[in-house]
């Protein structure tokens, strides 16, 4: 624990020294600057389209403030010209609005539309009294199932109403959409990322003065290292964090409980950076890889909350019910924490693994260091255990990768949809299965035929374990979740997986370390047969 | 002086792609694209009422109990939703539980001149936010028909048009972040072009070629252009291939150049300044911030004028972009004052 604080105040005086002198100043004002400034920018993009739209207004007609239109006065003729020339595309001429048929003019008045019944509500809601001006209450109930309402009729004969009637003004009701929320949860993710850059540049930098070879052959482990370094800035996203719920006032702790395996699982994934960088140039574009995958994986379900509970595979659907004042269980809360600890647990495992001169310092191609970071995964126990184990818990990061594809695959025309997505899978699952063996075989730990059958088998096992344990969890969990039964749901019977699944790994481990095949035309011949397998499945054959 | 200067820009490129890791770049982008397409499509068909009506609006049945003003059960089935009365709220509520009917709307009571309705949804969240977003609109309706009962006129209600979010969508988001996505990337590389060679000791090298100090930044700075600039003619086309109408696309290009100028100049003005990568690329992400939040304040921002630009807008042209060539020849001939620093 003392090694951990020596080295995490090293790192608090490496920053200090790094950013002291002339920056600091500097740095403290352009980032007050840019705060201030992307609050105002980020206000203003809440409504998409700026200056998309152009208006012409003639007469009473109430001022137009929203970014969406560019407004210009014309007098009433030349409103009508203009309009034909398609020069604006909508023209207000008092209480008229005149419009072309054309898509563009159309989707003008759309977006008029949705402005000036707010601006109307307000002139009503500012101009008359209250009760005139909002006439009408719609009271909600929620009713329970049917069976629910047999057993209480024979108790009272009340009705089965599950929640607190809830009382609406149609046109005060807000979008279901959760946009303004999900924007306010992004803010938190903001600082954790910018923070977690320095932490990659910590340990770039160390790997550049050679001083993490000093600090390795010091007798510290890796975990130490990792951890110490990581602690000051995990502090600083904590504390950003405190500071953003205090500042949009609302609960602290539950907001630190939500955000906080955020944090971890985003330190997780910078972690990986400087393990696999050979150039700067690599750190940029991984780093802005990670950023993409983090942001939409937290943003994407997000938007959806309250429409499929599947949106819970985001933290950020959490943060979006905490803002609304919505309650949710202990159920809700684990569905995204766990995988995101259990990232982080994997990340830190494989960073103890990897931190070593030689893996650090060499330049390869990123497959081979790839290649080597899985053995070196692999290598810390027997091969019959460390298989199977990589199998089960890499089942979350394929589950993702599939829907990952499935977004992709909602591109295609709509007859290639099924095909492509079927084909994704299978690669993925190919691919996860068979990388540990090939890359102990490539490193010489396993070469005769029964250690690579037998293997093949292990690791179809665990894999088949991993996932009929996820399809459990998701069906526990997120009942309404079609994805994961159309993904999972292949066949109950459990033995029939099994021997396909190890059928098709032996293909191509055996392809791969026997015959001397590329990996990528093993894997190939290997996916096309599980694709074949799983069409079969598809069409009822099983 | 030619050839030298070439022979950076050739280096840089044959590293990028040596590297591959310029591959995983353009696949985010086209993992963000394609995945915010997606996102759109669900967008529009949860939480759009036009698009929920269109796909399946009959099948969606409320049960409305009678009473003497039928207006809001004219406006439901106006609306496309099937309606189907019920003489009692007990008869109503049997169906509900029969599946006959997915909702149950009460008789408007008056209440000291406030009108409420009650209204039963099942007890399942997707379904009962399905029904709260088509049965909105007819609502609204309803409710300017109380208010113009009672005397007040609500204007503008008359109005329809099309859904415009994926419009809107496509023009100012998609379009714009295809175009500057890369060019955010291409300043972050000059970055680390010139701070590699400084903290690897190898520009004092590179500067005893017959290559002035400014032709090498320059060379650096045309690398991370041309490859954005090349990353944006394929979206382009791309965008085309899929029946995304774009006008102005050679303007368009101009301007994506221009920004990914910008970005670069930029970039490499802070790296000359601090020379090493940590702060720099700290710096230049903090400018890329404040440029984005202060661009937002001009009379036509980057983004609107590529967007207009894109939608063939009658009032802007290729002046607009000239605005930001100038822009950019301010910095570059800053950046020419600053680079001396290199050699201290």
């Amino acid at each position: 624990m003392n090694q951990i604080l020596v080295i995490a105040w090293r790192e608090v005086t490496r920053l200090r020294k790094r950013f002291g002198g002339g920056a600091s100043p500097l740095a403290v004002v352009a980032l007050l600057v840019v705060l201030g400034l992307s609050a105002y920018y980020l206000r203003d993009t809440v409504s998409l389209g700026s200056g998309l739209y152009r208006v012409g207004v003639s007469g009473d007609v109430p001022a137009i403030s929203d970014s969406r239109f560019a407004v210009m006065e014309v007098d009433a003729e030349q409103g009508q010209t203009l309009l034909e020339q398609k020069v604006i595309d909508v023209f207000i001429d008092g209480s008229q609005v005149y419009s072309r048929a054309d898509d563009k003019s159309q989707f003008a008045v759309r977006a008029l539309k949705q402005y000036m019944e707010k601006q109307e509500l307000i002139r009503v809601g500012n101009s008359f009294a209250n009760a005139d001006a909002f006439p009408l209450r719609v009271a909600i109930n929620y009713l329970g199932a049917a069976e629910q309402a047999a057993a209480q009729n024979d108790a009272g004969g009340a009705l089965p109403i599950t929640t607190p009637e809830e009382v609406i003004i149609p046109s005060l009701t807000p979008p279901p959409a959760p946009f303004t929320q999900v924007l306010v949860a992004l803010l938190y993710i903001m600082p954790i990322t910018f923070i977690s850059i320095f932490f990659t540049s910590s340990f770039m930098d160390e790997k550049m003065n050679r001083r993490l070879t000093i600090l390795l052959s010091a007798p510290v482990t890796p975990f130490q290292i990792i951890f110490g370094k990581m602690l000051p800035y995990a502090i600083f996203a904590l504390a950003s964090t405190v500071l953003i719920a205090a500042l949009t006032k609302t609960n602290i702790l539950l907001a630190l409980a939500i955000f906080a395996p955020t944090t971890l699982f985003i330190f997780a994934i910078y972690l990986m950076v400087p393990l696999f960088y050979r150039t700067f140039k690599d750190t940029t574009f991984i780093a802005m890889l990670v950023t993409t995958l983090t942001t939409a994986y937290l943003v994407f379900p997000a938007m959806f909350t309250n429409v499929n509970d599947l949106a819970y595979i985001s933290p950020l659907a959490l943060a979006v019910k905490m803002y609304r004042n919505e309650p949710f269980g202990w159920r809700e809360y684990l569905f995204p924490s766990l995988p995101m600890a259990a990232i982080f647990g994997l990340a830190m495992f494989a960073g103890t693994r990897l931190l070593n001169e030689e893996f650090l310092m060499g330049y390869k191609p990123l497959t081979r260091k790839l290649s080597d970071a899985i053995y070196l995964m692999m290598a810390h126990s027997k091969p019959y255990i460390a298989v199977p184990l990589w199998s089960l818990i890499t089942i979350p990061v394929v589950y993702m990768t599939q829907i990952v594809f499935l977004a992709f695959a909602t591109n295609l025309p709509v007859g290639l949809i099924l095909g492509f997505t079927l084909f994704a899978s299978a690669l993925i699952e190919e691919v996860v299965k068979t990388v540990g063996i090939v890359a102990l075989a490539e490193h010489g730990a396993v070469k005769t035929w029964r250690e690579i059958i037998g293997l093949s088998f292990l690791s179809a096992l665990g894999f088949l374990i991993g996932e009929k344990l996820l399809l459990l969890v998701s069906i526990s969990m997120v009942s309404q979740a079609p994805v994961a039964g159309a993904l999972f749901g292949a066949g109950l019977l459990l033995f029939i997986p099994l021997i396909a699944h190890f059928v098709f790994s032996t293909i191509i481990t055996v392809l791969r370390t026997k015959l001397r095949f590329p990996y990528w035309l093993a894997l190939g011949i290997g996916t096309i047969v599980h694709f074949i397998y799983n069409v079969y499945v598809l069409r009822g054959g099983m | 002086m030619i050839a030298p200067f070439f022979a950076v820009v050739k280096k840089e490129l044959a590293s990028v792609i040596r590297d591959r890791t310029i591959i995983i770049s353009i696949l985010i982008q086209l993992f963000i694209a394609s995945f915010s397409s997606a996102l759109l499509l669900g967008m529009l068909s949860l939480y759009d009422s036009d698009t929920i009506m269109n796909f399946g609006g009959a099948g969606i049945k409320i049960g409305v109990v009678n009473s003497s003003d039928n207006t809001l059960a004219s406006l439901m089935s106006e609306r496309g939703l099937t309606v189907i009365q019920y003489a009692t709220l007990t008869e109503a509520q049997a169906a509900f539980f029969n599946n006959e009917v997915s909702a149950v709307v009460d008789t408007p009571v008056d209440a000291n001149g406030i009108t409420e309705i009650k209204l039963y949804l099942p007890d399942m969240d997707a379904i009962s936010s399905l029904i709260r977003m088509v049965i909105q609109e007819p609502l609204k309706q309803y409710e300017n028909y109380l208010r113009g009962q009672k005397g007040i006129e609500v204007r503008y209600t008359d109005l329809k048009g099309k859904p415009s979010t994926s419009y809107e969508f496509v023009y100012s988001v998609l379009i714009p972040m295809l175009m500057f996505f890369p060019a955010f990337v291409s300043g972050s590389m000059s970055v680390d072009s010139l701070t590699e060679e400084v903290e690897n000791k190898t520009l004092q090298t590179l500067l005893s070629t017959p290559l002035s100090i400014n032709g090498m930044v320059s060379a650096k700075i045309l690398a991370s252009v041309i490859l954005s600039f090349v990353q944006a003619v394929a979206w382009i086309a791309l965008l085309q291939m899929n029946d995304i109408v774009i006008q102005n696309t050679g303007w368009i290009l101009l301007l994506a150049a221009i920004i990914a100028g910008i970005t670069s100049t930029a970039a490499m003005l802070g790296a000359v300044m601090l020379q090493d990568r940590e702060r720099s690329q700290f710096i230049y992400s903090l400018l890329l911030l404040a440029g984005a939040g202060i661009s937002t304040l001009l009379n036509t921002s980057p983004i609107t004028a590529l967007s207009r630009l894109a939608i063939g807008d009658a009032y802007t042209s290729g002046w607009n972009v000239a605005v930001f060539a100038v822009f950019l020849a301010a910095l570059y001939f800053l950046l020419a004052k600053m680079s001396r620093r290199l050699l201290a």
